[in-house]
This record gives structure tokens, sequence and C-alpha cells, in this order.
């Protein structure tokens, strides 16, 4: 309805000329006729297809729209006889029937889709405006604006036009000095050197990489349910040197879509792939792999369709395409092109999701190297074979003549948890299960142990423990997977004494992990809490003993003592709590889930020496006097103690330095980037028409090909992705090269040519300029491809240097300025307002390409959505330093929890391919540039480097509008700004407290030099500088 | 003269914050929704949905079946199965054992309901709800299954049903967003279900109608509060200049995205006072806390939030959102299903009892329920006192109460194993149709063309469910 309202408005009077049945007919028939009489096959009725001149034909009689069956029906007077039927929720409008009434009139001409008609290149129009005109895109569109009555507008001002290409092609503002010296250059191509400079700058790749990114949705996380992080910034950063290269964008493609099956293929070209590997990926847990890895291949079978197609061929997953000639199985059969990666269906737990590649550098790659001869070194001493003989020698010797004793010195209570709760110290403190169901594993640490569950509450009898006194708490656990937890706890009358661990975080390696907390309190709300210095992971064994004097508390852990750190102490000293002592307390919020053994309570701090028995030797002489089969675990404890404490010296020293050289080696290998890449299978997947795109229902089976609509695939081809690669980039392909051209059109007019850029199908916009885009995707092949000529072209046309004032008679007639009698004048994208302020205030680091990094954001806003547990991206941990100013591009993308300042602006969340956004203008996006502490920031520094320019008040003023909008301020602009500064002024110098905490704001330095009143003052006015319409718009 | 009449004829530079009142009085008025929505006369204004992240249990909470402790330890009968798929947590199983539900059931209200001990205070409500014990659900894992009871869509992409809305209805108050989403915590000691924020996106639509979270922060809306160290009265200065500046600026230009502009500006500045307003509790009365219960006045807590939805309806937002996390109870269910519901059940009656009281109930529509229920048979170790279940998507039950829905149905019926829906199925598009249907929409006719496609909330499915609506 709103396209044709356009079209009608923007062929001036479609009514009295003649009607064009591809821009006029055509979308009405798509829209409203093609779900019952369109390419469906199972959809259409009475066996009528409009997508079909031959059947079209049999409802039309040429030149007579009373005699026409197609216009009796849609101008029935009975309402159930009048098409669309009611219960299609379709009506056609008066206009609507007018038209194609009209077109039967004039002789129902039909034309096929021009979409799939190869592009021609046109000759221009000869116009007479040859002053105005700069290349031949003006004289397209100038020939078109004269016939509608329209004029184009003057030139635009030379910073206005200065700071439009500006962003356009490098996405950044102009500095004072680019301004200057373009004000200054009076030479006739003073704006094409700056042209060619700015499509020399390697900023440049960067605003081109910004676009290819939403297309590929990039992001740093992947996306479905957990969302943990990736790795694919090594592809972000090559596409934007291949850009700065002014790659051909032919082989840009095939790179991306097929680099891998190129002959010999480069790491280059293997790192590009990368594109088809940015599509979501999930690892729920229970999800089922076959249905995700189908959906991993329909997401890049969409993404393709729509990247270089411009076609909508994700709609054919589950029925033919309703409106354009695609069937079903045309959507199975490119699939089958991308269901040849070695993928899993479920992956990417602890980061990129196979196939991917290692990217190590050159020192890296010498070290691992090093490493790897030296563990081999180590491990030819160590030959398995041998140690395991040794072993058992010494394992039979040691198994006549073990005797295991643990300390019994000053021993309370001991529960071995060997299948029961009782205690073995001989004073019957038997423990007692007061809820749930214990299990014993039958290979525990010492003998068995016992897998507590959070529902398993125990009860140790109060007599094991007085935590006030001399004692030692002594205990073999693992923890499983859970939040904080209290696992002992001893409570009576409002005091206590507890164990447990602190909320779990996730360390390097996604290694999960919490610190022990031992934790004495009082009815008065006292407390003396104590934390381990080291971390506690989640699924290790460890032996912990916890000893006291009465006063002072002492740690160890696997034997050794442990650092451990005084959190509160507003109780001096460990108290005496007269209670049993409880595991899993329902009613103090016990929460303990894993494993326990050799529970043990002694009335005394054991010596070094016991302790290091009870947690080294006691337990491998428990295993070495057990006969029977050991479990591998088993084994592998013993064969660790064995080359620690028994072996010979030369496999003990070898031993030692191969844990060593193994844990390099595994910090190594963690901090090489790797980037996910393309690959083939060796045996590929077949690949079959899925019922209902429903992965459980699968058709009949396909190979690769591409829709017979289109041009097919060059005989004698392998059809593989190599070949799909190519074909799309073929010059007979008709669609490729217009898709390209039109949105990077997109990108400097604000709409494309087809304004539906993803959709050049029936129901997408038909082109307002049919010629020009015709044109332009022409001499792009023409060109090679060549990218940069193509935006020399455009932004040098004088279309795109027009002043973008809005003036009444267009704004009228074309109200979204498609005609283009006047400039482009838009918001500017979330990343450019956000890399305008740092710039323009002088904090941007711009270095390109690297990691994604983690500027402000407010608190909580991944934590209150994340799973946790011991997966990446789930907490925020801000970035300092230089990583906070680094162009908005680089902020790390998470799906689930998109950066909020730039989702505000209407930066995609990067779920799905994206060709084009919505431009809103919202409250919440006042909020953010007034008050996000970025923009705080970048305002107190704009105010630090204006406060630093020569002359009063009105030349700093001045400075900083102009930093801001690149251009001076009129008088009356400047008088709105003094009067403001100067109550600004008044307020903070009676106010330094407020001073003080607006500087606050934002972690770069404060300038000392500077008067903090005024400081603050400025710092207000450059806020204001920072949210006016004019600094977030390309005008 | 109009808005934008008198802001064209406005002299630069004087009188902007005249204006600003001047805009406030007229604010109440709302922002418009599309051109012939609603199609017919509502019955609802707005919706709270209370979604119950996880999963919550059917058979522990409302599906009562009193003939399972007999099959207690069995493994499901295949022909209960039927060969339906299950996921990947418990496919592995040696077998799937039947658990009994450990809580005691009875019967409430005048419509004699059965429900669990759990829920003691929804048991009070019993006869204001619609219960329907046979939703079902197409997907089997929480992000789909999340998606597409929030989008109608497994695969991310598509509009929330919160943003389909204020695209349709807009907004009542111009003052507050249409749509508000608040995210409560688990009460449950097992790890949380994630979330994502596309579940209150709006997909292909404009991020304008996407849901605005309140946050328990300091600032409920992001960046809401002024900096540190800017008074009212400061910021109203830089307001003025702004505005001034930008009007200048539109003289210059006649972008009329300018106007739009400065009124978004004033909207923003008037938000600075309307939510800080909503979420300050301080004159509600303690008999209003102690009804919500003790948590509501915890920020951030589910009690608080369904405080807060009552407080957003009343001033006319159109969709408001809970999301409460933590119902994945895949193993220790006894004990953190228990958890949930005393940390919720309570407030949500709470919130019914409320709108009812003040006569909101009528014209608001309060939904319960999560994206699928659990299954008969026992995740992990079954013991007697403990027990875990996987997901269930064939079967779960949801409930809807005021704004038409019709107090006391009783839809739907399943088997003994609460395994297979046996009477009245309702798919999850039969739902989201019906609560639009409830707002004087029809599902069929809200769509938005993207991709070629004229899409909608329920795909090219959605059968009102006649027997909910009053």
């Amino acid at each position: 309805m709103r396209l044709i309202a356009i079209l009608s408005l923007l062929s001036a009077g479609a009514l009295s000329a003649k009607v064009d049945f591809t821009r006029d007919v055509r979308p009405i028939l798509s829209d409203k006729c093609f779900q019952c009489h369109g390419p469906d096959d199972a959809a259409r009725k009475a066996n009528l297809r409009f997508d079909d001149k031959d059947s079209m034909a049999r409802v039309l009689k040429s030149g007579d729209a009373a005699a026409s069956k197609l216009y009796q029906r849609i101008s029935h007077e009975k309402k159930a006889l009048r098409m669309p039927p009611p219960y299609s929720g379709m009506s056609l409008t008066d206009t609507e029937i007018q038209v194609l009434k009209q077109w039967i009139s004039e002789g129902a001409e039909w034309r096929n889709h021009w979409a799939y008609v190869p592009p021609q290149r046109i000759e221009p129009p000869a116009v007479a405006n040859r002053e105005w005109s700069q290349n031949p895109v003006d004289r397209f569109l100038f020939a078109r604006l004269r016939r509608e009555g329209l004029k184009p507008s003057p030139p635009a001002g030379k910073t206005t036009l200065l700071r439009r290409v500006t962003f356009d092609l490098t996405g950044l503002p102009p500095t004072e000095a680019e301004i200057d010296q373009f004000l200054k250059d009076r030479s006739p191509d003073a704006y094409t050197k700056v042209v060619d400079r700015l499509l020399a700058s390697p900023h440049y790749g960067e605003r081109m990489a910004m676009q290819w990114m939403d297309l590929a949705r990039y992001a740093d996380t992947h996306g479905y349910h957990i969302d943990s992080h990736r790795d694919m910034w090594p592809w972000r950063d090559w596409v934007i040197s291949a850009f700065n290269r002014n790659m051909p964008f032919d082989q840009f493609a095939v790179w991306q879509l097929a680099g891998d099956l190129l002959p010999n293929a480069t790491r280059e070209q293997r790192i590009a792939t990368g594109f088809h590997r940015n599509h979501m990926i999930n690892f729920e847990g229970g999800a089922i792999a076959e249905e995700y890895q189908a959906q991993y291949v329909a997401d890049r079978v969409e993404t393709t369709a729509t990247v270089f197609l411009g076609t909508t061929l994700g709609c054919a997953r589950c029925h033919d395409h309703k409106y354009d000639p695609l069937r079903q199985k045309d959507f199975y059969r490119m699939a089958a092109f991308f269901n040849t990666v070695p993928e899993k269906g479920l992956d990417g737990q602890k980061g990129n999701a196979k196939p991917f590649l290692a990217l190590p550098d050159e020192a890296q790659q010498k070290r691992l190297n090093e490493l790897k001869s030296a563990i081999a070194g180590r491990a030819d001493i160590l030959d398995p074979f041998d140690v395991a003989v040794a072993q058992a020698v010494w394992e039979r010797a040691q198994f006549d003549t073990v005797q295991p004793a643990a300390p019994r010195q000053g021993l309370t209570a001991c529960y071995e948890l060997d299948g029961s709760l009782g205690d073995s110290a001989g004073r019957f403190l038997n423990a007692r299960l007061l809820q749930g169901d214990l299990n014993y594993a039958a290979a525990g640490i010492v003998h068995r142990a016992a897998d507590v569950d959070s529902s398993d509450r125990i009860r140790i009898p109060a007599e094991a423990l007085d935590a006030g006194k001399p004692f030692t708490m002594a205990f073999w656990f693992r923890i499983g997977r859970q939040k904080a937890a209290k696992a002992f706890q001893q409570i009576a009358g409002g005091a206590g004494f507890e164990v447990g661990f602190g909320t779990p975080e996730t360390l390097p390696r996604l290694r999960r992990g919490h610190h022990l907390e031992i934790r004495w309190f009082d009815a008065q709300g006292r407390e003396l809490l104590l934390r381990s210095g080291d971390w506690i992971l989640q699924g290790e064994v460890y032996h912990a003993a916890i000893s006291s004097d009465g006063r002072t508390v002492s740690l160890h852990l696997n034997g050794q003592p442990a650092k451990l750190i005084e959190v509160a102490s507003s109780l001096s000293a460990p108290l005496s709590v007269q209670a049993p002592i409880e595991i899993n307390s329902e009613k103090h919020g016990g929460f303990f889930r894993g494993r326990l053994d050799d529970l043990r309570f002694y009335s005394k701090p054991l010596s070094a020496e016991d302790l290091d028995l009870l947690a080294v030797r006691y337990p491998a002489e428990v295993l070495l006097a057990t006969p029977g089969k050991r479990t591998r675990e088993q084994w592998q404890r013993l064969n660790a103690y064995y080359l620690k404490h028994a072996a010979s010296p030369a496999w003990r020293t070898a031993a030692a330095e191969l844990e060593k050289l193994d844990e390099e080696r595994v910090e190594l290998e963690s901090e090489i980037p790797t980037t996910m890449v393309m690959a083939e299978m060796e045996k590929p997947r077949d690949t079959f028409v899925l019922g209902r795109g429903d992965y459980q229902n699968k058709g009949e089976k396909v190979t690769p090909g591409v829709p017979p609509v289109l041009p097919p695939l060059p005989a004698g081809v392998k059809a593989d992705r190599l070949a799909l690669a190519r074909w799309i980039v073929a010059p007979e392909n008709p669609l490729t090269a217009r898709v390209t051209v039109n949105r990077y059109w997109q990108a400097l007019f604000g709409y494309g040519i087809v304004k539906t850029s993803e959709d050049f199908g029936s129901q997408g916009e038909q082109p307002v300029h049919p010629e020009l885009l015709d044109f332009l995707a022409a001499e792009f092949v023409r060109s090679g491809w060549d990218v940069k000529a193509l935006h020399r072209l455009l932004v040098t046309s004088a279309a795109y240097r027009q002043s973008s004032n809005v003036t009444p008679a267009p704004r009228e007639k074309d109200p979204e300025n498609r005609l283009l009698a006047r400039g482009p004048r838009f918001r500017l994208p979330a990343e450019m307002i956000r890399d305008n302020a740092l710039a323009v205030s002088g904090l941007l680091k711009d270095n390109i390409g690297g990691p994604s990094v983690l500027p402000y954001q407010p608190a909580g806003l991944w934590e209150e959505l994340a799973f946790g547990e011991a997966f990446s991206a789930q907490e925020y941990r801000q970035d300092h330093g230089d990583k906070l100013y680094r162009r908005a591009m680089y902020t790390f993308w998470k799906r689930t929890a998109p950066p909020a300042s730039l989702n505000t602006f209407d930066a995609p969340d990067r779920e799905k391919c994206i060709a084009r956004r919505a431009v809103t203008n919202t409250p919440l996006q006042a909020l953010v540039t007034l008050n996000d502490p970025t923009y705080i920031e970048a305002a107190r520094s704009l105010a630090r480097h204006a406060l630093r320019q020569p002359g009063g008040d009105g030349a700093r003023l001045q400075w900083a509008f102009r930093r801001a909008t690149a251009r001076r301020p009129s008088a009356s602009e400047l008088k709105v700004l003094r009067s403001l500064l100067r109550s600004q002024s008044e307020t903070y110098s009676k106010d330094s407290a407020s001073a003080a905490s607006l500087l606050e704001i934002g972690e770069s330095p404060v300038d000392a030099q500077a008067s903090p009143a005024a400081l603050a003052a400025w710092t207000n006015v450059c806020t204001v500088l920072l949210n006016l319409d004019e600094t977030i718009t390309k005008e | 003269m109009n808005r934008r009449q008198l802001l064209t004829r406005l002299p630069a530079g004087i009188g902007i914050a005249a204006l600003s009142r001047l805009l406030a009085a007229d604010d109440r008025k709302g922002i418009p929704g599309l051109p012939g929505v609603p199609h017919f006369a509502p019955k609802a204004k707005r919706v709270i949905l209370l979604h119950q992240s996880g999963g919550p249990s059917q058979i522990d909470l409302f599906d009562y079946k009193p003939g399972l402790s007999k099959y207690q330890g069995i493994d499901l009968p295949a022909s209960v199965r039927m060969g339906q798929r299950i996921t990947g947590m418990t496919s592995g199983q040696s077998t799937l054992p039947v658990a009994a539900s450990t809580f005691k059931f009875a019967r409430h209200g005048q419509t004699g309901t059965w429900l669990s001990e759990l829920i003691p205070y929804t048991a009070k409500i019993v006869d204001d709800l619609a219960i329907v014990k046979t939703v079902h659900t197409e997907a089997i894992n929480h992000d789909p299954a999340i998606t597409f009871f929030q989008s109608g869509s497994q695969q991310p992409g598509r509009p929330s049903m919160g943003s389909w809305v204020s695209y349709g209805l807009g907004s009542e108050n111009e003052n507050l967003p249409s749509f508000v989403v608040m995210v409560s915590q688990a009460h449950a000691l097992n790890t949380d279900q994630p979330l994502f924020s596309r579940l209150w996106g709006s997909g292909f639509l404009p991020s304008n109608y996407q849901g605005v979270k309140f946050r328990a922060s300091a600032d409920p809306v992001l960046f809401l509060s002024d900096p540190k160290g800017i008074s009212k009265g400061t910021r109203r200065g830089m307001l003025d200049s702004i505005a001034a500046l930008n009007q200048q600026r539109f003289r210059d230009t006649g972008d009329a995205e300018i106007e739009t502009r400065i009124s978004q500006y004033e909207m923003a500045y008037r938000m600075q006072t309307s939510v800080p307003e909503l979420v300050d509790l301080s004159k509600e009365p303690d008999s209003v806390f102690e009804m919500y219960g003790p948590e509501s006045r915890k920020p951030g807590s589910y009690a608080r939030n369904c405080l807060l939805a009552r407080r957003l309806a009343e001033r006319g937002v159109r969709f408001i959102q809970l999301y409460h996390r933590g119902w994945d109870q895949h193993n220790d269910l006894p004990r953190d299903l228990a958890l949930q519901c005393r940390g919720t059940d309570q407030a949500t009656a709470a919130l019914v009892q409320d709108l009812k009281q003040r006569g909101l109930l009528d014209d608001t529509l309060v939904v319960w329920g999560g994206e699928f229920g659990r299954t008969v048979y026992c995740q992990g170790r079954l013991t007697e006192s403990n027990y875990g279940r996987d997901h269930h998507p064939r079967n779960f039950t949801m409930w809807l109460a005021g704004g038409g829905a019709k107090a006391g149905a009783r839809i739907g019926e399943t088997d003994d194993f609460s395994y297979n829906i046996t009477a009245d199925p309702v798919h999850v598009h039969d739902l989201q149709a019906t609560i639009l249907d409830f707002l004087g929409i029809d599902h069929r006719k809200l769509t938005f063309k993207f991709q070629g496609r004229h899409f909608r909330l329920t795909d090219v499915h959605g059968e009102l469910v006649d027997q909910i609506i009053s």
C-alpha cells in the first residue's frame, strides 16, 4: 500500500500517464494475488498464476477491462465474489483497482520481472544542465528530476560536504586541519583530492567493514542460549584490510564463500571464509544436534541469497516461494553447497567451533615448536611401558609392607564415608542423614567417597568440633556445578561457624572457581571471614585442612600451606558454637553438591608433617594396600604419586619438567588466536528437501544447484561452493552487481535505488531509477568490480554534493528524497555517533583491528540475563585505558545483550544478516548522549581542549562548536552558548562539590590545570554540543 | 495550532522552557498506533505477561494426576510416549521412570479446581482464572521455546509480542515506554536459564518498538538519571540550549526530523520524572507490601516487579512483561520448585487481586506461564524424596485472568501421565492469537512487510481459543 502511494507520487500522476507493468502493476499482483495465484504450486487456486504470462492471459481481454475476468472479479459488487477473498485478509484499494483497469485498457502489456533480466549498460541521457552535472550519475538523475518538474539543489557548503564525505568514506569526522585545508584549497579539483585522500585512508576499510559486519552477522558471541564468546575478529580484520587494498568485489566474494577451495589456499583465503561461520551456533544442553546443523546451513543459504542475490530464498525453506519463481527444492539445492562443512550441530562451549584455524604469530609458532620438542624429549625418558612396569614392581613391593596410617592423636571424629556415616574415631559420634539419599562412589579418594546432592542433609554431632578452641578439620572434596555454597554449618542462636565456597567466577581457560570461605559470626552481626587466596576449581579434587590454635587460623590445600585472606574481622577471634554441624542445612541456606571423603575433626592444630601425611602419603598408601583392579583415575593418582615420590631421580626430574612444559604449552595455545573457517568434509553429508523446513521430515535427496530462474552453473564444473561463488560473481548473473551497487548507494544516500535492498524479488520495491541502477551495475562489472572507483563515482556526483536543506516543493512531492532534488541528510549510524564524540574530544584511539573491547557499560546488563557457570562472556569485565576509546565497531558484540548504547541507536543484535537498519528517533537516544559516561567524558575532554584554546570565551565556544559540527556558529547560536556558559559557570563556581562529582566521570585523568568550576561548566556546554541534531547528523 | 506548527513558529532561543511545560500538558494522549487498529472493540487495553522462565512443572502445580503413584518408578509406557522426541539430556537414560508428584493437591474455590499445595495464594484467586492445561509448543529446548513463545518463531529475527502490540496500538502514555520488561532472578538454588534481549526485541520492526527494560539499579531505565554533579536546574538549562540551537537549525535546514528530535528530548526529560515517580513505592501503604509479600520491599524481586506492573498498568503502559528465572527443575525439583513458588505465588495472586480491587482487571489481561512444561518421567536419580523432570513441550499449563478472559474457564484435558493432550489442544500460536484478540487486534491483520512477506506474530497459524474468551 505504502509502496503504491509513493510510486504514484513519484510517477507524478501515474493514472494519467501510461501504466507501467513493472512499476505499477506487478507489485499489486504480487502483493495481493500471488499468495493464491503465484509460484507456489501447493497454494495455487483455480490453477491460475499471475506470475506467468500465459496463465494470466486466461483472465484478460487485452484492451477491454470490462470483459476481462480479472477486472470483473476485483470489482465485483458482491463481497463474497470479490477478489481477493475476505479470508485472505487482503483487499485492493480503489487506486489499485484503477491501475489494473487502466493497464488492461492500455493493452495489458506483460514483462518479465526486471531483476532477472541482466542489466544493460545504458548510455546516460544527454541533458542540458551541463553545469550541474558532474558525471553520468547526474545525467540520469537530472533527466528524471526534470520529468518530475523538480530542480536540483545548490551545492552544499564546503564544510558540510567535507563532513558528509568524511563520514561516508571513513566513518569519522574531518579534523580541523582537514577542514582548513579544504577551505583554503580553491583549485577546481580540491574536492576530488579530498575524495582520493579519504579513499586512501586506512579508516576507509573500517567504514566499509561496518556495513559488511551487519550483512555477515558478525558478533563476538555464539548467540543462542548460553551465548558464550567466539573469536571472529581475525576475519573482521581481514575484511578491513581487503577493503583498504581495494580488493575487487568479485574476488572479495569468492574468497569469503569458497577461499578454502581455491588451489593452494593461503591462510588469508581461509580466514576470509569465516564469512559463513559468523552465523549463530548453539550448544544448549539437551538440544538436538541435527536440528541446529540444519539451521546453520539454512542461515548460510539465506545470508548468501540476501547479501549477493537480493533474494528472499529463505521464504522457500518450508514451501515454494509465494511470490518469486523459487521452489522449495531450489532452497535445498542451494543448501547442498553449504551442507558439507565438518561441523557439529552443537559446539562452541569453549570458544570457536570446529573447523577453525589457529593463527600463531612467528614468535608463538617458534616457542610452540620448541615446547613440543622439549615435551617429546621428556616423554621419551618417561616411556609409558617402562614406567608402567616399574610402577607395577613398586606397587607389588609396597603392597606387602605398607601400613596406611593417618594421624590419630587428637582425633575427635572421623567419617571415612565408605558406605555409612559412622564415626571410626571410636567415640560413637555417628552422623545422620536427615533427608535425601546419599550415594557412595565405589572408587573414591580414600576407599569409597560420598557424593552429596544438594538435597542431602547430614547432621554431625556437636561434640565433633568446638570451633572456638584449637582444632583441625580436614576433608577431601570435589565441588560440582553450583552457585555460592555453604557446605558445613554449625549455627546456634544467631552465632555460627561456617565452611563454604564463595560466588564462583569464570577463570582463564573457562575454568570455574570459588574461594573457600571460613566464617565465624555472632548474634550481634560481627564476623570473622577468611577466604582462600587460591581458587578452588569446580570438578577438581582437593584436600582441605583448616586448623586453628584458638586465635590464628590456617589453611592447607593438598598438604601445602595456602594463603588465607582476612575479608572481615569485626569479630577478633574464632568463637565456640555449641551445635551440631550440618551439611546442606535447608534452614540456613546450605547448598553443596559434590564429593566428600575422609572427613576428620581433631582437637588440635595438626603439624605440617601430619598434614602432608594426611593429604599425600595416606591416600596413596591406602590405594597401595587395596587389592583388586584400579580405576583409571586411581591409577593416575598413584602414578602421579610414584613419579613424584618413589621413582628414580631421572624420572622424577623428567616428570616434574614435563608437567611444567605441558602447562606452558597449554597456556601458550590458549593465547594463540583462532578463527572459524569453512572446510569440506571428506565424505559430504547428503542433503534432502525438508518438509516444512523440519529436519526430521526428510524428502527428496538433492544435489547442489542454483535456482532455474537464474543462469545455470557452467557445464562441466564440479558443483561445489567454489563453483557457486564464481557463478555468483559471473557477469551473466543479473543480480549480484545490482544488489551490490544498490547497497553502496544506500549507504551514501540513505535509501537504495531499490529501497528494499534485501529483496529484489517480486515483493521488493521496483528501482526508482532503473536505468541508473543498470548503468552502475554494468559499470561496476566493467571496472573489474572496483569498489573504490564506484565510491569515487558516487561521491563526486553533483547529486551527492548538493545541499541537503529541505525545501517545500520537493518535500511535498518526494518526502523521502528518492529523486534527489537535494543531498542526503540522515542521522549518523550508531557507531559513528560514538566515534564522532570520541574523535572531536580527542579521546579516540584509532588503531585498527584486534580483539574486541569492553568499554563502559552499566553494571549487570549481561549478568542479569546470563547463564553463568563455566562459560565465557557471562560477566562483563570492563576494559580500561586505551580500550575504552576504540572505535565502536570494535565493541564486543554479545548477541543476547548487544552493546546498549549502540543498540539504542538502531545497531542490530547481529543474530541475522541485516541489509539495512532502521533509523529511529527516540527519547532513549537522548538519554544516551546526555548521560552515558562515554559522552560525559568526551564532553569533559572536549571542554579541556577548548579551555586551552587562545582567546576568550567567544573564541573557545566557536572552536568547540566547530569541533562538534565542523562549521562555525552563527551569532545567534553563539549567543545561546554564551548564555549557557554564563549560567553554568555561575552554578559551578558556587558549588564546587557538584563540579568535582561531574569531573569524576570517566577514567581519563582530569586536567589539573583547569579550574574545576570552569571545566565543569564547559563540560556541560560541550555535552550540549555533542547533543545537537547537527552533531549526530550527516547533513 | 498543533504542536508541529507551534514548534515551527516559535522564535529561536526563547520560551523553550515554557514550551516544554506546554508540551507536558499535552502528553496524556499518548502515541497513536496504526490506523485502523484496534480492528474491533478491545476487551483489554493492556497485557501483563508473567513469564516463568525455564518451564514450571504442570504436574506438580496444576495438572493433578492422582493415579500416577501406582506407576511410580516404572518406565514410561511406550504407548504413552509414542516415539515422541525427547531432549538429549534424557534420551540417553536407560529408563524413563515415572515420578508422581510429591506434593499434595486439593480442590479450591467455587470451581473446585485441583491445585498443588505449593501455590496457596493462587488457590485464593483460582475462580478468577481461565486455566488452560493443554498449551503445547513445537520446541523442546529453552532458546527456541522461549523465542517461539515470545515471537511466534523458534528462530531469532521476529518481533516479540510486546513490540507487535506497541507497533499496532501505540501508547496510552507518552511519558512512559509502551512496552516495559522486568527481569527477576531465581529463588531456586540450581543454575538459572539465560534470557536474551531478543525476547523483547523488535525483530524487523523499527527498534523504537522494542521493550524497555526497567531495572532494579539506580537507573531504572538505562542512563535515565542525570550524571552526578548535574542538578535538575542545570540540566534544564542545557536542554533549553539544545532545543534553542536545534530550533535554529531547523529553521536553517527545514528538516522535520529535527522537530522530532526536539520533542524526543522533551520526552526524555519527562521520563526522568515519570519513571522515578513510577518506581518510587514510598507512598504505597504497608498493606500493599503485605499483600504482595515481604520480598516486594526488595528492588529487583519478582514481588516488587509485580507491584510495579500494577503501577505501570495504572499509567497505561500497553505491554508489561515480567520474566522470572529459575523454573528449570532438571533435578532437585521438590526443593527448587517449592522455593520458586514460595518466591512468586503470593505476589502473582496479589497482582490479580490488586488489579481487581482497583477496577483495573476488567481491561488488563494477566497471563501466567512458561515456555513449556515438564516430563512425567524423572531425569536423573529417582528417590523417595527427590526427582527431576526434563522439558515437556506436548502439554503444559498456563492461566489468564481479566481483560476479557473468562473467569473460571477450565480448558483442556491431558492423559493420565500429563504427557499427551486428550482434548482441546491450544497451540502457542492460538494463545497469541487470543491475546491479540483481547486487545482488539485481528492477528491475521496485524502484519509488517519484510523481505517481501507480510509477517505476523502467529506466522500463518493461530485459531482463537473461544473457551477462554468471555
